[in-house]
């Protein structure tokens, strides 16, 4: 088996992304298509690892972005959560300003 | 055989996962099938000779992320708030996104899927010419993650810190800095 499956699922994965986050008007929704964009990246770096050179630094670098993930994650919802406490909505259009 | 079973099985639950990410009306639901993408998405590291990898996305993401993304819909209501009035009195766009939102989605994704095929036209189907190695690799990943990597494992566990402390920070509740000083 060839890097093509890989690859077409992982662009899948990241058209899929884009939609989701163009298409949601909720914060957390948005979050989740940020979730689908790295784990289509991380695929990408993990196909191309093993098919096109054998070093593991592919690897390490997938590891890194879903560490970077995690971080994100948690920062960006403690944002979500302090934006409805201060705003009662997570709705995208009522965070127009940056000063409550 | 084995292999291309697996790989069939994850990739489905990858995809099929992924768009119902996108297209589900409710938002915990979106969330369930995220976690049924990013299982899939381990089942491929899995066929890649990426065990660690594996390992390592379901516990971070499916025990951790997905967790933490629930706790913050129920925290802010889920999904129960379908009307939402702007500051001006119009109603706006329904939080799930209506047809307008779907179709500017659609005209991105049309573009996106018109590059990405020019860009992988010439991409070969035919088989890998990698010669498998059967050495494992989560020793291999140690030794260069405690080597040549070691400055990014640093400002990664700093990272994470800092994250860790941030989030707390933000997310306290709104009264007490107030009260307290």
């Amino acid at each position: 088996m060839g890097i093509a499956p890989y690859i077409i699922v992982s662009s899948i994965l990241f058209v899929c992304g884009i939609v989701v986050m163009i298409a949601r008007k909720n914060i957390i929704g948005i979050l989740l298509g940020i979730e689908l964009i790295l784990n289509a990246a991380a695929l990408n770096f993990v196909s191309f690892t093993k098919f096109s050179n054998s070093n593991l630094d592919g690897q390490v670098f997938a590891l890194f972005i879903i560490l970077v993930a995690a971080a994100e994650a948690a920062v960006g919802l403690a944002i979500v959560i302090r934006f409805f406490q201060i705003r009662e909505s997570i709705h995208i259009d009522s965070a127009t300003q940056l000063q409550s | 055989m084995l292999l291309t079973t697996i790989f069939c099985l994850s990739a489905f639950l990858a995809v099929a996962g992924a768009l119902l990410v996108t297209f589900s009306k409710n938002l915990i639901h979106a969330c369930v099938y995220l976690l049924f993408c990013l299982v899939g998405v381990a089942g491929l590291y899995l066929t890649l000779n990426a065990e660690f990898l594996a390992a390592t996305q379901l516990v971070v993401y499916v025990g951790g992320v997905v967790v933490l993304l629930l706790f913050a819909m129920m925290l802010t209501g889920g999904s129960s708030l379908n009307k939402v009035m702007s500051r001006f009195g119009l109603e706006s766009t329904p939080l799930m996104g209506n047809w307008r939102t779907y179709l500017m989605g659609g005209v991105a994704a049309a573009l996106l899927i018109a590059v990405l095929g020019n860009v992988l036209r010439n991409l070969s189907m035919g088989s890998s010419t990698v010669t498998e190695k059967s050495i494992s690799s989560v020793e291999q990943i140690g030794v260069k993650l405690l080597t040549d990597h070691i400055l990014a494992f640093e400002i990664s566990s700093v990272l994470l810190l800092g994250a860790l402390v941030g989030a707390a920070i933000i997310s306290r509740p709104f009264r007490s800095s107030e009260s307290e000083n």
